[in-house]
Parts: structure tokens; C-alpha cells; sequence
């Protein structure tokens, strides 16, 4: 290796004076703090050993995961239209064909970040970062030579990765994380999905749809832990059918491998004796992920890890160093992509001098199963452990005109309103494109809106977005179409 | 109207009624307070509108803009007209930070805080003229402040259009110095972040105790001066706000009814969104409840600074026409010895002083001194009682830690400082001047001797920076050199304590049931009696004295 101590620009004196921002880890956090901060002015660095940015959503998650799982729905829906009178032959899937779209759509993507970056004069660093001091990075370049810089400041954006644990270490092809789910080698006859969380539900309808027995084990008493009930339900009872088998209450005690397969061994009351063990082709683990806080020379800055491994900050993002910023999955729960972007625009503004704070009313947390389970704000589930007095308004999509014309009336859309006065504090939405529909939550959320804003506001006709309208109308008792299915 | 302050748009309603005659201000103009608006006919009688003093506290706790002068002025509170309508008062503009204040045709640099307690300076030395280019931390003029001759770096790049200001003058932070040609559109300091470890506590959090700090603080200009996001540099590093739950930001403040835009708007006007009461529909916060919750407590401000003046303070007595008895000359008491008056006398009636004395026998200390001269001397410095007081002093400070405090009599708390910066009054041909000799507790003596003999030259050649002479803990005066027995310093407020040392004397001292000559140092100590009882005192400066008389003790204690 050979060490050269460059300064990052060789520059003219106007860019001397700029500010020297580095930003470690290229996710969605990570390029939308480095573009922000580039398009205030500053001189950036974004250090990522990926070929562009991206990170785990664009190269390993949101985006791939969402490609496989349009295919899933289109498999679905193709047997379900036997009802309305088409029918097609069962699909042949060429899977060299669907990972290749699959990875085309990553490389367009990722391809169009590294276009964005350029333009914006971000110094892009393929490779990986280390701390020499607080202000100093030691990056080892992916072409193994190696470069020392230092910066005004750093915002950190090392995200997270698959939790492992101990009880499922074992060195075989068969186990898989959901970085090694999202590579589709095969479609195996069945496949174990360790943890009912929003990872495995997505991986594994993946899965089943291309043909696999899934078979999933909770070992709490709900799928999507954290969700309202009411919400879980519908997806829940799709799931059964799509799926083998839904262990709730159960735990996975060991895992060996056992010449065609692994052998899992079942606890917990739910799992009849015969059940207790089973040969899978393939097991995926999904049991959470961990932040990635263990950042070489960190120790040299006065940066604090907090027990659960998060790095600490506050509301601007800034560490106990006052030099470096956090932002993404490494500073907390929930570790979800736009949360990170909206971090990391708020680290850059910050950086910049600006008055800023992150303080969302509401961060979205949109599962994309089908159907879709989407929630923000409060939830039921919160006000009751908080014991705040609420009132919920339902509306059930039987009663939508558009979710019947999709023959998907299996969802539900429900605002959780402030008694007193009615101002919208959370809203829940389970069914077919209820990701897309959240959307309007948030934002009635964020504008502080009343239920009477929601009814009053005219929603176009015919759409599921009504159903938000006529949740609102449910609240005032009003609803045109409760328990009425529209006609034209 | 509406008025661009530092702080934020505010609407000034006019003091007069009647019709409009004449408008003397165009939208963009920056106004003064005092500077005539509009003329009204008003029955036949003109009358004149000033900007109702409500615009003037705002500036206060806005960044650099000095509030009141040590004499007792009010420095103008610029202002900039927003570029809407100039007479309706209408409040439908969205405000928007200064920097964000749509294009800027030149960018201009304004003269920047220079320091604790200084609003001002002469122009000493200008280094620009028109069509120069400068660039950013470029030196562009030399200032006489009260304290010290300083360079002011430029805040800014490009080209000089106009300098507006001329040598000789009396310049107040604030002021525009120069303003810059065509396209550097940075306006003054707002875009560019300082580059030194920033400390931020909690947006709002901060924001707020900075309005606090800004409304309290009737005559306390340094934290007047400071930045609403940027609270009083804490002893901790760094604050962090409550353990931040399960995720970033949503920790146990509910949600506030305020669209995204009325809480930021809040935040850099330096609003607690949580504080200000909604009147739209469920309590919904408007923009329009910001400002007027904002208008609110400056108008609390405005009337909190036309209350008379604090208790205690002396008014002094109309003095007779001297002239009456004798020729008489009047010189203006400028630079260091008017903020010598000011200070000392501020000191004075804040401080009841009681000055406890002592004597040190340090003939041994002597010969000690006279050995290790040539040691300091090599390194660059004089080995003089001063620098052994210094360190003396280091380590009484360390076993008396209430001599190295601070009474906040407002908070009703008493600050230790946990680090000790000993300030050592000079004199100089401009006055006394009190370099601080920081962390003295963690240098040795001949390390010390150095750094003193560098500083009070430094003051001596009025190089001494301002930076140098303040955050002191404890002050030194050594008097010994002219002579003298005893006096009784003054305590260098806000400081609770100095040790003022007189000239040594051979004197008979009975030793043993025999008079013996020995070397005496006359010690005084002047304290806060406030924050140190006599006793502590007694101790505080026998434990001096015997530090002297025993120079090993504390080589072996410091």
C-alpha cells in the first residue's frame, strides 16, 4: 500500500475556502446529505465501497426487493383473474432473465447517482473509511492504494446490516441473510423465514410466488410487530394462504445441516408435535439488522456509542464530536431509507449554519406486501401504552368503489383523531397500494390537519384515496358509502 | 411596513395616524431607528414616524449586532426593508433568513464582534481601497478598540466596489465597512459557517435559552451578542439532549400542531414552537401566531429596557464649574482609561471588597530565584516574583476553588470554572491592560516566566490581542517594582478574588529569640465577600505565604 497525504483539492483559492465535507457510506442517507451539502456550497467527499451510491437500499434492499415483488404480483394476479374470466397458463420463469432486470434496474439507478454526483462536483471515493483523528480519514481504496484526507466535517452513514444470531451460525449455502435471498440463485422447493418482521414477509412472498413452500416462524404472537392488529389482519390471513405455514409463538432452537437440506428444530406451543421437525431447501434470516458503528478509528474521536450500538446525536445530527454527524440506520430506529434522506438533508443544513432540527411529526413505515401495510403518526397501539384518549374512525375498502372494481376488497383505512380537537394524529392503511396512499397521512399530519380538512377536502373519484376522505367522514358519523358498495 | 431585522421580519405599525404625505424610505433601504418613515398630514400638523422601538431589542440577541455601547448609546438597529408591499401592512411574505433574501446586486462586509464588552474602535490603518480585491480572513483594516489595536479580517471575497468608511474614524460593530462588486454573492457572514468545532445544543432548546439570555440581559453585551443558536459556551462539551428514544426527534414532546414550514420559521426566529399558543382551528399554529408571540416578547423586552436601572447602581453628582477657581483643561478620556473607569467602577459597586494583607518571608524563595534565573532567562523569559506568584496562585486556586468562581447572582448560582486563567495587570503607556495567562495550573514556572515576558511586551507594543485578555479566573497585580507596603487592589470583575503584591523589604524578623534579616513580600488579597468568608481569606492567603516561604512545598504540592 502505498500512502499519499493529498489535500482534496488542489484548488483554486475559492474553493479553498469552501467548507470540506466527508460523507462515509453512499445509502440514502448518505448521497442525499452529500448532494444537499454540495448544493450549498461546500466541497464533498462521499466515500462508499460500492462503484456508485446507493447503498444497501438501492444495491441490496428497497429497490431489488420492490422488483421481485412487482413480478410476485403479477404472478398472483395472473391465477387470480381466473375469476374474471381469463385465465392464463402457470408462468414459465426464466431466472437468469428476472435477476438480470433485476439487477438492470439497480445499475440504472445506482448508474443515474453516480451521473448526480458528478454533476454536482462530489469527489465519489470508492472504498472504505477509517478515523485517524476527528477531522482526518484514512480511506483504503477499493484499487488497494490508499489516501489520507481531512475534512471540516464528517457525517457518518455506515447504515446497518442482517443481524445474525449465534444459534443460526451455520457455514452453508442453504442459510441465507436477505443480501443472499435478494440474489435469487434458485427457487428452492421450501424455504424457512426466520422472524415475521416486514423483511421476511416481503422476501418470503417473493418466494412464493415463484412457487417455494414458505413456512414462517415469529416468536411473538403477531406478524409485523409494531403494527396495529387490525392492520396485520388482512395481510395475515392472505399470507396463510399463500404460504406453507405461519408459526406464531414459536422460536427456532437449532438448525443443522442435513445432507439435502437444513434441519430445523421448532419451540413454542403453537407447533404441533410432528411439526417440531422439519427439512427446509433454504433458510433466509430475517431477524432485524444492526448498525454499523464499529468504524475503524472511532476510538480517536470523542464520538459515543450507545449500548444498543447506535451512535448518539441530536437533533441536528451532530455526535459528542462536535465535528462529526450521524445520520441513517447507525443513529436509530426506524431504520428506513427516507428517514436517513431526510436526516441527511438536515445534517448538511445544519453543517451549513442553518436552524435546523430533525423533528418529524410522522416518518411513514410502509410494508410492501400484498396487501400493503402502511402507518404513521400514532398508532392504536401507542395511545394505548400512553394512555392518550383517542378516537378511531374506520373505513373497510368492501365499501370503495375503486377497491372493488381491483377485487381487492381486503383492506381497510383508519384515522386516529384527537377527541377534542379532531386533529389527525396518526393514520393506518392496509391494503392494495397503501404505501402510495400514506402519503396524504403524513402531510395531514405534518399540517397539523382536522378530520374536517380530510372530509372536506374533494378527492378524486374513483380511487382508493377516497377512502382517506371517507375515513374522516366516519369520524363525524357522515360516511357516504359505509356498508354501501358504490355503483358508477 | 415590514422590517428585515437580523432576527426577523417584523411589521412596525405606525406611531401617528392621519394620511400619508410623503414616503422618505424605498423597499431594500436599510433604516435606522430614530430615521423618519413617512410624513402624515394629520389634521393640517405634519407629523413624523419613527419605526416604533420595538425593532430594537430584536437586534439584540441577533448575531453581531452590539445592543447597547459601555456608555450607554444604543447602537442603530439596522434594518432592511422586505420587499413587499412598503405601506399595507400585510404579513401574506413569507419572512426568510437574511441570506435567503432574494439577489443580492453587492454583497457588502459589516464590521464583526470584536470581543468581550468592545462595541467599537477607531480606524487606525485601512488596507483596501476601491477595485482591490479581497478574499476571505484577508486583513483589511487596523482598529483601535479600547483594549487593543486589532486586525479585522474580511468576512467576504471579491472585489471592492466602495469603502465607507475613512481612517480616524470611530467604527461600531456592525457598521459597513465595504461593500463588493457584482457576483460574490455571499452576504456577509451567513452563508459560511464558522469553521472551529461549532457547539449546538438543541435547535429550539437553544434557541430559546439565547432569547431568554437576550432578554434578561439588560447590559450584558456578551450574551447579548451571541448567536440565538449557539447558547453560552457550556464547561461540558457537549449537551445532548435527552437520550434519544426509539427514534431521532420524536422523544416525549407530542407533536405540536404547526405545518412543517411554521416550525422552522420558528426556530430561526428563535421561537419555542411548543410556547406559542395556536389560534387556528384545533389549536393549529400559524405563521401569523409565530410572529405575534415573537412581537410579544420583544415588546416585553422594549418595556423590561425602559425600566430604570437596576438597584445599586451609583449615579454620579453634577460636578461644579472648576473653572470658577482656575484655569482648567478638558481632554476626552478615551480608549483604555474610559473602560478602565467603566469597569473598575462597575466592579466597585457590584462587589463589597474586603482586603485581607500578609506577609511572606521568601528569603529562601530569593536565592531560589536568583539560581534559576539564567535558566529562564535562556528560554526567553524573567524569572520575577510575578511568575513564581503565578504559579503559587495556580495551586491555591486548585485547594480554594471558591476563589476560582463567579457569582450568578440572576441564577442564583455560583460558577466554578474548572480551569485557571490567571490574568496579570500591566502597566503600559495606554493604561492598565490585564493579559490572562491561561491553564497556568498545568505550565511550569520557567514555562510561565516565557509566556508572561511575551505577553506584557505584547502589551506593551498594543499587539495584544483582545482574545488574550479575557476569560480570566483570578487576577495578579504586582506593584513591588514602584514599592509600597500595601494597598487594596480591586477585584477584577467578575472574578471574586486578586492578590496584589507590594515591593519585598530586608526586614528584622525574630527568629529563634533573635532578630534576624530577613526578605518580606507584603501580600494583599481583595475578595468578594459575597462568595468568600474572612476566614477563607486568612487561609487562602496564609497558605500563599507559606507556598513562598516554603518554595518546596510546592514543588511538591503544584
Amino acid at each position: 500500500m502505498n500512502e499519499t497525504l493529498i489535500t482534496p483539492l488542489d484548488g483554486t483559492p475559492e474553493d479553498a475556502e469552501k467548507l470540506r465535507i466527508a460523507v462515509v457510506g453512499g445509502g440514502p442517507g448518505g448521497y442525499a446529505a452529500a448532494f444537499l451539502a454540495a448544493d450549498l456550497d461546500m466541497q464533498v467527499t462521499l466515500i462508499d465501497p460500492e462503484a456508485n451510491p446507493g447503498g444497501v437500499c438501492l444495491y441490496r434492499g428497497c429497490i431489488p426487493s420492490k422488483a421481485l415483488l412487482h413480478v410476485a404480483k403479477l404472478i398472483e394476479e395472473s391465477q387470480q383473474s381466473k375469476n374474471w374470466g381469463i385465465e392464463f397458463p402457470p408462468p414459465k420463469i426464466d431466472l437468469a432473465r428476472l435477476r438480470t432486470w433485476k439487477e438492470s434496474v439497480v445499475k440504472k439507478l445506482t448508474g443515474g447517482l453516480g451521473q448526480l454526483s458528478k454533476q454536482r462536483h462530489v469527489e465519489y471515493i470508492q472504498g472504505r473509511a477509517a478515523f485517524d483523528n476527528s477531522t482526518t480519514l484514512r480511506i483504503s481504496k477499493t484499487d488497494n492504494s490508499e489516501v489520507v484526507l481531512s475534512f471540516d466535517r464528517i457525517i457518518l452513514a455506515t447504515g446497518s446490516r442482517p443481524a445474525i444470531v449465534p444459534v443460526f451460525k451455520l457455514d452453508s449455502p442453504r442459510l441465507m441473510d436477505s443480501t443472499g435471498a435478494l440474489n435469487l440463485e434458485d427457487i428452492p422447493g421450501s424455504l424457512l423465514v426466520v422472524g415475521g418482521g416486514y423483511i421476511g414477509l416481503e422476501l418470503g412472498s417473493v418466494y412464493a410466488a415463484l412457487g417455494t413452500r414458505v413456512t414462517v416462524v415469529e416468536m411473538l404472537p403477531g406478524l409485523l410487530p409494531g403494527a396495529d392488529r387490525d392492520l396485520v389482519l388482512p395481510l395475515h390471513k392472505r399470507l396463510e394462504k399463500m404460504f406453507a405455514a405461519i408459526l406464531l409463538n414459536t422460536t427456532v432452537a437449532s438448525l443443522k445441516e442435513d445432507g439435502g437440506g437444513i434441519r430445523a428444530t421448532f419451540e413454542g406451543t403453537a407447533v404441533q408435535e410432528k411439526d417440531r421437525e422439519q427439512t427446509f431447501d433454504r433458510v433466509l434470516v430475517s431477524v432485524g439488522r444492526k448498525p454499523n458503528s464499529e468504524i475503524p478509528g472511532l476510538h480517536t474521536t470523542q464520538v459515543h456509542v450507545g449500548p444498543r450500538g447506535f451512535i448518539e446525536v441530536n437533533k441536528q445530527l451532530q455526535t459528542a464530536d462536535p465535528a462529526i454527524y450521524a445520520i441513517g440506520d447507525v443513529v436509530g430506529e426506524p431504520m428506513l431509507a427516507h428517514k436517513a434522506s431526510h436526516e441527511g438533508r438536515v445534517a448538511a443544513e445544519a453543517i451549513a449554519g442553518h436552524k435546523v432540527a430533525f423533528e418529524p411529526n410522522a416518518i411513514p413505515a410502509v410494508v410492501f406486501t400484498d396487501p400493503e401495510v402502511a402507518w404513521c403518526g400514532l398508532t392504536e397501539t401507542q395511545a394505548e401504552k400512553e394512555k392518550r384518549e383517542i378516537k378511531v374512525a374506520k373505513f373497510p375498502w368492501g365499501a370503495s368503489g375503486r377497491a372493488v372494481t381491483l377485487d381487492r376488497p381486503d383492506g381497510m383505512t383508519k384515522l386516529i383523531v384527537d377527541p377534542h380537537t379532531e386533529r389527525v394524529l396518526g393514520v393506518g392503511i392496509v391494503g392494495a397500494g397503501a404505501g402510495e396512499l400514506i402519503a396524504e397521512g403524513v402531510l395531514a399530519i405534518e399540517m397539523a390537519a382536522l378530520a374536517s380538512d380530510i372530509a372536506m377536502t374533494i378527492h378524486p373519484h374513483p380511487t382508493l384515496s377516497e377512502t382517506v376522505m371517507e375515513s374522516a367522514e366516519v369520524f363525524f358519523g357522515t360516511s357516504t358509502h359505509v356498508f354501501r358498495p358504490k355503483h358508477g | 411596513m415590514e422590517l428585515e431585522t437580523d432576527k426577523a421580519v417584523v411589521e412596525v405599525p405606525s406611531s401617528v395616524s392621519g394620511t400619508i404625505k410623503e414616503i422618505l424610505v424605498k423597499e431594500g433601504d436599510k433604516i435606522k431607528v430614530g430615521q423618519v418613515i413617512f410624513t402624515a398630514d394629520n389634521n393640517g400638523a405634519a407629523a413624523v414616524a419613527e419605526p416604533a422601538r420595538k425593532a430594537e431589542p430584536s437586534s439584540k440577541g441577533a448575531t453581531a449586532t452590539p445592543v447597547q455601547s459601555p456608555s450607554g448609546e444604543r447602537a442603530a438597529a439596522a434594518t432592511k426593508l422586505q420587499p413587499s408591499s412598503p405601506v399595507a401592512p400585510t404579513s401574506q411574505s413569507a419572512p426568510q433568513p437574511t441570506r435567503a433574501t432574494g439577489p443580492v446586486a453587492a454583497s457588502e462586509f459589516r464590521l464583526q464582534e470584536l470581543g468581550e464588552n468592545i462595541s467599537e474602535g477607531e480606524l487606525v490603518r485601512l488596507m483596501i481601497a476601491p477595485g482591490v480585491k479581497v478574499s476571505e480572513g484577508q486583513p483589511v483594516m487596523e482598529l483601535e478598540t479600547e483594549k487593543a489595536v486589532v486586525e479585522v479580517p474580511s468576512s467576504v471575497s471579491g472585489v471592492v466596489n466602495e469603502v465607507k468608511v475613512k481612517e480616524g474614524e470611530k467604527i461600531k460593530v456592525g457598521q459597513v465597512i465595504f461593500t463588493l462588486q457584482g457576483s460574490a454573492s455571499s452576504p456577509t457572514e451567513a452563508v459560511r459557517p464558522a469553521r472551529g468545532p461549532v457547539e449546538h445544543v438543541s435547535g429550539q432548546h437553544g434557541a430559546r435559552l439565547a432569547f431568554q439570555a437576550a432578554i434578561r440581559a439588560e447590559g450584558k453585551t456578551e450574551e447579548q451578542a451571541l448567536p440565538p443558536d449557539q447558547p453560552r459556551p457550556h464547561p461540558a462539551a457537549f449537551s445532548m439532549p435527552a437520550q434519544l428514544g426509539k427514534v431521532a426527534g420524536t422523544e416525549h414532546r407530542e407533536a405540536v400542531p404547526a405545518a412543517p414550514h411554521t416550525r422552522r420559521l420558528a426556530r430561526e426566529i428563535g421561537v419555542d414552537v411548543y410556547e406559542v399558543k395556536g389560534t387556528g382551528p384545533g389549536g393549529r399554529i400559524s405563521e401569523d401566531d409565530v410572529k405575534a408571540h415573537a412581537k410579544a416578547l420583544v415588546t416585553a423586552v422594549a418595556a423590561a429596557a425602559q425600566a430604570p436601572p437596576r438597584a445599586g447602581h451609583f449615579i454620579e453628582p453634577k460636578l461644579p464649574d472648576f473653572a470658577k477657581w482656575g484655569k482648567i483643561e478638558r481632554v476626552s478620556m478615551r480608549g483604555v482609561r474610559r473602560k478602565t473607569a467603566e469597569h473598575l467602577a462597575e466592579s466597585w459597586n457590584t462587589i463589597p471588597h474586603v482586603t485581607q494583607q500578609d506577609r511572606a518571608d521568601i528569603t529562601e524563595l530569593e536565592q531560589l530565584r536568583a539560581r534559576f534565573a539564567p535558566k529562564a532567562e535562556q528560554a526567553g523569559g524573567k524569572m520575577t516574583v510575578t511568575a513564581i506568584a503565578l504559579k503559587v496562585c495556580a495551586a491555591a486556586l486548585k485547594v480554594f476553588p471558591q476563589f476560582n468562581a463567579t457569582i450568578d447572582m440572576e441564577e442564583e448560582e455560583i460558577i466554578y470554572k474548572q480551569y485557571i486563567h490567571i490574568g496579570v495587570a500591566a502597566d503600559t503607556d495606554r493604561g492598565l491592560l490585564v493579559p490572562v495567562i491561561r491553564d497556568v495550573d498545568k505550565k511550569n514556572i520557567v514555562e510561565l516566566a516565557v509566556e508572561l515576558s511575551q505577553l506584557s511586551q505584547k502589551a506593551r507594543d498594543k499587539k495584544i490581542t483582545l482574545a488574550e485578555m479575557e476569560g480570566g479566573t483570578f487576577t495578579i497585580t504586582n506593584l513591588g517594582g514602584i514599592g509600597g507596603t500595601g494597598f487594596t487592589p480591586i477585584v477584577n470583575h467578575p472574578e471574586v478574588a486578586i492578590l496584589g503584591l507590594s515591593r519585598s523589604r530586608t526586614e528584622p524578623e525574630w527568629i529563634a529569640g533573635k532578630f534576624e534579616p530577613r526578605l518580606i513580600l507584603p501580600l494583599s488579597l481583595s475578595y468578594d465577600h459575597r462568595l468568600i468568608d474572612g476566614a477563607d481569606a486568612a487561609r487562602f492567603l496564609r497558605w500563599v505565604a507559606e507556598a513562598f516561604e516554603q518554595p518546596f512545598l510546592l514543588s511538591v504540592q503544584g
